[in-house]
């Protein structure tokens, strides 16, 4: 409650500086970004700087995929590549292809950087938007949230005008982070708006979250955190988290790198995200769209929370993660399925358990070999499911692009619906709780305007949380379907069987 | 014949002319002036003959004194008569019978002994039925002594056979009046009969009665049958035994040679075809050569005093021989034609008779004009057969060998022309029928459009099975192809393909024979492949097609669907399908889907199918034992439409495909039809996937199932319909990606490297020229591709898909649509799930803002509420909430448990029933099922009846 507004924003000088900073600071300083998707054309906002720096990344990603140029113009090479990159992009009168994309950040320095980078062209430079005074949120919920009610309507327009371009606007994608003030003040402010704006489309999210294991830059995430925490439970349909400590954890471990850059965790959360986008981009068969990916993940609408990992990561995504063995479907898949490839740092119980998985394999796969893959992992009882739904791993086969060589034959990535995701919502709410109950650091919250009558939105973020994790809890046990009727439901099965 | 006259013709070459003049005094009128000539010159010689034997033989004395007086006939040297010399007359008659002029000269009165007491009886030639060359109401009984014996010869009207004799048959010699029979033979010395005998018998060899070899009773002329068989012969009786076994040994020759004289007669008649034609040809060069044979004999019957009838017995052996076997092939043939009694088994005989009038009311219009008896003709690759079997029983025996070769290879010719130009240019030249590929013309190109049943390739082109020569057997298949791809590449942009082959084989014996089919099988398989592949670009087509009907990729599909909803929600009969295909064709035309990029999207239309997929592929999976092409057509035709009131335009929905000439071989109707099937399949799991996406999006969205309510049994309840529906989901989705990523796929991959194989043998035979036009080096490249395999692989593909996709079994059928049906009733039923939630929710239909709620989402669900106009009952229910609210609320609630309790019970037991099903088949019929059986299981997990399923899979 000491601390002054700047010690908020100190992360974004310190990561400047070559601080060991995790990636997690980068996320929260990055005002929200919001990608929107559509089921031809998805659009993609970006708020805070984390989003927007993930989210350059990851246009980047795109354009080498689809073979685009960094002006914008297909290159030559590219011109047949069995890709919709109508998705993404739309084509303007010079027939460039726009990402349909809005940045928006509070304040102007990772945009800065983005529009003199060297995709600076790509973008519609109308898709811009920084806050006024250029001072950011500093780290502080409620002002980026405040700050939201006053430039709402500007951002809007700029999300009407990119909808309405859309054929056929299928739902939005934002990719920011929860921890600092932008991306998870406003990011929470545009759910809400969105929701209101476009009801019946999908709003999926990419969130980071903080590194829960040590204190980070951030100070007040845990604040941050509940409060964004309770948007994306309701007025999200899908999250797809990305855990800043995980994150770590994968570069140094598995990549072998000591001190990762964010531009390398960028990079891995770019891959993941294109990743996770493939299906839509090379469409196939199958889950050629946003609601039949996510219906099957997300049985019950509370649990929506996704945690991914991608296997394995390559040379060219990070240059350190050379020596990778080899890839056939099994060992992909098994992979997949360790946690410790996994983006989100969970402490798994004994009673966590997948409710549904999507395996996206990518690459030239022969699908007996999936078949006999799936068969092993249930053989070995590799992931252990839920004891009351549905059980099954379900695989998305899709191509890759031509234009970005690759030393694997097969690459993976997995979304998954795990329960032991609760646990990081529970550690973000031990330190919530902590902070809350010595009431530290929220002179700077009770000036905004969301607090400035009560702290109500503390209490009622921390009751929806609670509440998420409980219903996390109550999936991992075999009476989430019957819990009161114990005894009726065995008649109930009895009568069943005489039926 | 060849070798058994050549030693005759040279010991006689002096009098040529004798010979000529018999031999055509059988069968051709003669000019007397020749006549004149000729006798002039065979008398000096005969004296000068006779004066040399003179000495030798006494009888040659008188005998030549007279015959220098008398027809040369008489001068044989036979002792006869001088009275008969005296009176011996020659009666010769002009008839002017039709525009011709010809002298018909009876035969017989020269060497009657008694011209006394003849009379004669004018006989004018009557006009006669083509059919009936002999008259057959000719009085033959009529030799009373008040008939006048006056034998007259007619000509004959032209037959079909061109060169058939036209002379009318002579009247038998045991009609002519008793004064003209001869001497009895016991009254001559011995000398004597030998003499008679060998004049005789050279008549005979000519096919005429002699005076004492006459036909044998029973034999009529005038029957063609009997001509057919061959006269048998009768000799009068009084002859020595020693000369009798002689002449009678040597009489089987002249019924070989009568027999084949009317064979060849009867057999070059149209109707008989080429290959008969040819074959007959030959054997009248062969006859021709034998009269040669016999005129030099006679020669030397008149000249040489050494001969006997020994001697003209050992001239005749080679000769008789020969003639034997023309004849025993000739009555092979004949049996076959069933000109000719068969004496073995006349019962078998029927039973074919009725096998070829079936198959001949099968293939319809195969009648030809003079098989009046019904009975199939024995003509082309038959005779061939017939006399290659002969070559082969004979191959011990060096002289017919060498005769049957040469017949063969003869008869053989024009069947060789048809064949090549068959084999190079496609062609059929065949008047007769007898090529072994028959063309029905009356199936056109253009019926390929509705051809359900593949009629053009299956059926304008069919091997005649009973008809083909046993040397093309082995290669007949490689025969037919060869000619229908060279048809295929000529009827589609009229290239012409034909090989410019120059040295074609003529005849079945010569040794490239084989490797000319090949060739042009080669040849003409390159150039379909070719066409097909390169030209007209098949593998782009099927790639076309997979995205239509597979829906790879189906990101447009989904926009169609999305844009064609309000029109497709309708029922059937009122969609417009003009409408759709106009949205189709936007889509389709849309830049930046894959789609747009395919160059055949103008090919696509929409259509509705009323009935339903289920239903049509029950009644094509009950119809069994007819041909499939059948069982495929009731489709389109005139099935009462006993369409489901439930039709909508998304259960009604199928595209259609249409594809230009040569590759519709391929892709022909059949096989478009099982890509629809699998089309509306996908379809349907796609659209019920699409429903439970909905639901999902209303289940996560809307208010009333995503706000907590304080109810805490209802919470329980929305989680049963939540797990419900994602069963449901993995359930469609796990069938969906089993079909697409492992049925359909993978059998994709592998038609595809089907084809790329087929490219790649053909891009070889492209690169070696050498294959087509100079003839092959041994060992070429053998072309195992071929585009009758292409077609079949294609269908096998699809039936395969159709089969592991399970839409080939009732049971499964049955069992998948129940529950795809069950899956649709809960999708529809979502809102008014929604509403009964809303009304048994006590947070919802209370005034009063629930606790669990804030502030903004209460206002927003009023609002919403007010505009839907329930606020009214509800609000005024829940201002009274009293007890009853309460109880009403419990028994909503119970109600709302029961109700899911039915759907989930239901879900679960046709699942069940599902797999148990799907392991049945995967352990009798379809393996890959077992893999669909591991997916599906999934679903089922967490109910009562995966713990069954689980206990089995351990046991397993």
């Amino acid at each position: 409650m000491l601390a002054p507004p700047n010690l908020w924003r100190g992360p974004k000088f310190a990561s400047r500086n070559g601080f060991n900073l995790t990636r997690r600071q980068r996320s929260v300083r990055l005002p929200p970004r919001r990608p929107v998707s559509r089921r031809k054309c998805r659009q993609n906002a970006k708020a805070g700087q984390c989003g927007n720096s993930i989210g350059s990344q990851f246009w980047q990603q795109l354009c080498q995929e689809h073979g685009i140029s960094q002006d914008g113009n297909l290159e030559d090479f590219a011109t047949e590549g069995g890709d919709r990159k109508d998705v993404f992009y739309y084509q303007s009168d010079d027939t460039r292809y726009i990402p349909r994309a809005i940045l928006i950040d509070l304040e102007p320095r990772v945009i800065n950087g983005i529009q003199t980078g060297p995709y600076k062209n790509i973008y519609n430079p109308e898709n811009f938007y920084v806050g006024k005074n250029g001072v950011g949120a500093g780290n502080n919920w409620g002002d980026g949230y405040q700050t939201g009610e006053l430039v709402h309507e500007e951002i809007m327009e700029m999300i009407d005008r990119e909808a309405d371009g859309s054929d056929s606007l299928e739902g939005f994608m934002m990719l920011h982070s929860i921890a600092g003030g932008t991306g998870s003040g406003l990011g929470s402010f545009l759910l809400e708006k969105l929701n209101d704006r476009f009801p019946k489309k999908i709003i999926q999210t990419y969130s980071v979250f903080p590194d829960t294991t040590n204190s980070g830059d951030v100070v007040v995430h845990p604040y941050n955190s509940m409060l964004a925490m309770r948007r994306l439970t309701q007025n999200a349909d899908s999250v797809v988290v990305l855990d800043n400590g995980a994150l770590s954890h994968i570069a140094a471990d598995r990549l072998h790198m000591q001190e990762p850059s964010f531009h390398q965790t960028n990079q891995l959360v770019s891959t993941v995200m294109s990743a996770s986008t493939t299906t839509l981009r090379y469409p196939g068969y199958m889950h050629n769209d946003l609601v039949s990916i996510l219906a099957s993940l997300i049985p019950t609408p509370r649990c929506h929370f996704l945690m991914t990992s991608y296997t394995p990561f390559t040379g060219d995504q990070v240059e350190q993660a050379k020596t990778v063995r080899k890839t056939t479907v099994l060992d992909v898949m098994r992979r997949l399925l360790q946690p410790k490839n996994r983006m989100v740092s969970t402490v798994p119980g004994k009673k966590s358990c997948y409710i549904s998985i999507l395996n996206v394999i990518q690459g030239e796969v022969d699908p007996t070999d999936v078949h006999k893959s799936l068969l092993r992992i249930r053989e070995r009882r590799l992931a252990t499911f839920i004891p009351w739904g549905p059980a099954s791993i379900q695989v998305a086969l899709t191509k890759r692009s031509p234009y970005i060589p690759m030393a694997h034959r097969v690459s993976g990535l997995m979304l998954a619906n795990h329960t032991s995701i609760a646990t990081l919502f529970k550690r973000i709410f031990r330190q919530y709780d902590g902070m809350r109950k010595r009431n530290a650091f929220l002179e700077g919250y009770k000036k905004t305007a969301p607090f400035a009558d009560n702290l109500n939105e503390f209490d009622e973020a921390k009751e929806v949380v609670t509440d998420l994790i409980a219903e996390y809890e109550a999936a991992e046990n075999p009476d989430y379907l019957n819990p009161d009727f114990g005894d009726k439901n065995d008649s109930a099965e009895a009568d069943k069987r005489m039926g | 014949m060849s070798s058994g006259a050549r030693p005759v013709a040279h010991a006689d070459a002096r009098n040529p002319p004798s010979a000529a003049e018999r031999a055509s005094g059988a069968s051709r009128s003669r000019m007397s002036a020749t006549d004149a000539t000729n006798r002039n010159r065979m008398e000096r010689e005969r004296e000068r003959a006779s004066a040399a034997a003179a000495a030798a033989d006494p009888r040659y004395g008188a005998a030549a004194a007279a015959a220098s007086t008398s027809h040369k006939r008489s001068a044989s040297g036979n002792p006869r008569p001088t009275s008969r010399m005296v009176d011996e007359r020659r009666t010769e008659k002009v008839q002017v019978t039709t525009r011709e002029t010809l002298v018909a000269r009876t035969r017989s009165p020269v060497r009657r002994a008694a011209p006394e007491e003849r009379s004669r009886q004018p006989e004018p030639p009557k006009p006669r039925p083509p059919e009936m060359r002999r008259e057959p109401s000719r009085p033959l009984e009529i030799e009373k002594p008040l008939a006048t014996w006056e034998p007259v010869a007619a000509l004959l009207p032209h037959t079909t056979a061109p060169l058939a004799s036209r002379i009318s048959i002579p009247p038998l010699a045991s009609t002519a009046p008793h004064t003209l029979q001869p001497k009895p033979l016991h009254e001559l010395s011995l000398d004597a009969q030998e003499a008679v005998i060998l004049e005789d018998l050279l008549f005979v060899f000519m096919g005429f009665e002699g005076q004492y070899i006459r036909f044998a009773k029973g034999y009529n002329p005038y029957e063609e049958r009997d001509r057919l068989a061959g006269p048998t012969w009768r000799i009068l009786p009084g002859l020595d035994p020693s000369l009798q076994d002689l002449t009678q040994s040597m009489l089987r020759m002249a019924t070989h040679y009568s027999a084949l004289e009317t064979f060849v007669d009867v057999q070059s008649r149209e109707e008989f075809g080429s290959v008969n034609h040819a074959l007959c040809a030959s054997i009248r060069k062969l006859l021709h050569e034998y009269l040669v044979m016999i005129a030099q004999l006679e020669t030397q019957f008149l000249t040489n005093d050494s001969f006997t009838l020994h001697v003209l017995n050992v001239h005749i052996l080679p000769t008789s021989h020969m003639l034997h076997q023309i004849y025993a092939l000739a009555h092979e043939l004949l049996k076959r034609n069933a000109l000719l009694d068969d004496e073995t088994d006349e019962s078998s005989d029927s039973a074919d008779d009725f096998d070829h009038i079936l198959e001949q009311l099968r293939e319809g219009g195969d009648l030809v004009p003079g098989n009046m008896t019904g009975k199939k003709i024995c003509k082309g690759g038959v005779v061939l057969g017939l006399i290659t079997k002969r070559l082969e029983s004979m191959s011990g025996d060096p002289a017919a060998r060498t005769l049957l070769t040469s017949l063969l290879r003869d008869a053989s010719r024009p069947y060789m022309a048809m064949l090549n130009e068959w084999l190079h240019h496609g062609g059929i030249n065949d008047p007769h029928s007898e090529f072994l590929v028959k063309e029905q013309r009356s199936i056109r190109r253009e019926r390929l459009e509705q051809d359900y049943t593949d009629e053009y390739w299956e059926r304008r082109y069919t091997i005649r099975d009973h008809d083909v020569p046993p040397q093309l057997e082995g290669v007949k298949d490689k025969v037919l192809l060869a000619g229908k791809y060279l048809n295929v590449v000529r009827e589609c942009g009229g290239v012409d393909v034909s090989l410019q082959v120059k040295d074609v084989p003529i005849s079945f014996d010569d040794n490239r024979f084989l490797d000319n089919v090949n060739n042009a099988y080669a040849h003409a398989n390159e150039s379909l492949m070719q066409l097909l592949l390169t030209t007209h670009a098949l593998p782009a087509r099927l790639r076309s097609l997979k995205h239509y009907f597979f829906l790879d990729p189906s990101d447009y599909f989904s926009y169609f669907l999305e844009l064609g909803t309000s029109e497709l929600r309708k029922p059937v009969k009122s969609v417009n399908t003009g409408k759709l295909q106009s949205l189709l064709d936007l889509v389709l035309r849309q830049p930046g889907s894959i789609v747009s990029l395919d160059p055949f999207k103008e090919d696509v239309k929409v259509e509705m199918n009323e009935i339903t997929l289920t239903k049509s592929l029950q009644r094509v999976v009950n119809i069994t034992g007819i041909e499939q092409g059948e069982s495929l057509q009731p489709l389109s035709s005139n099935q009462p439409v006993d369409s489901d009131k439930n039709a909508s335009g998304f259960t009604s929905l199928q595209l259609d495909y249409a594809v230009p000439f040569p590759v519709s071989l391929v892709i022909s109707r059949k096989t478009v039809w099982r890509y629809q099937a699998l089309f509306r399949y996908l379809l349907s799991l796609r659209y019920l996937e699409s429903q439970l996406s909905t639901t999902w999006q209303t289940h996560t969205r809307g208010f009333v199932w995503a706000h907590t309510s304080s109810s805490r049994n209802l919470e329980i309840w929305k989680r049963r319909v939540w797990t419900l529906r994602a069963r449901m989901l993995v359930f469609v989705q796990q069938l969906l990606y089993f079909c697409t990523a492992e049925v359909i796929e993978p059998n994709w991959q592998s038609l595809m490297a089907r084809l790329r194989e087929k490219e790649a043998g053909q891009d070889s035979t492209v690169f070696s020229p050498g294959a087509s036009a100079v003839p092959p080096k041994p060992g070429a490249k053998v072309l195992t591709r071929t585009v009758d395999e292409l077609m079949q692989d294609h269908v096998d593909f699809l039936d395969t898909c159709l089969k592991e996709c399970m839409l080939t079994n009732s049971k499964l059928l049955r069992i998948h649509s129940k529950l795809m049906q069950t899956c649709t009733i809960f999708a529809t039923y979502t809102n008014w799930l929604s509403r009964e939630l809303e009304k048994a929710d006590p947070d919802l239909s209370g005034t009063t803002k629930p606790p669990t709620m804030t502030d903004d989402q209460w206002r927003q669900f009023q609002a919403v509420r007010s505009q839907k106009g329930t606020s009214a009952d509800s609000s005024a229910l829940g201002t009274d909430k009293d007890g009853d609210s309460k109880k009403d609320e419990a028994a909503r609630i119970v109600e709302l448990f029961d109700v899911i309790k039915k759907w989930e019970s239901n879900f679960s037991r046709h699942l069940q029933i599902l797999l148990d099903a799907l392991n049945h088949y995967a352990a009798t019929e379809t393996v890959v099922l077992l893999s669909l059986c591991a997916r599906l299981s999934t679903a089922n997990q967490g109910t009562e009846y995966a713990g069954l399923r689980n206990d089995e899979d351990g046991a397993v």
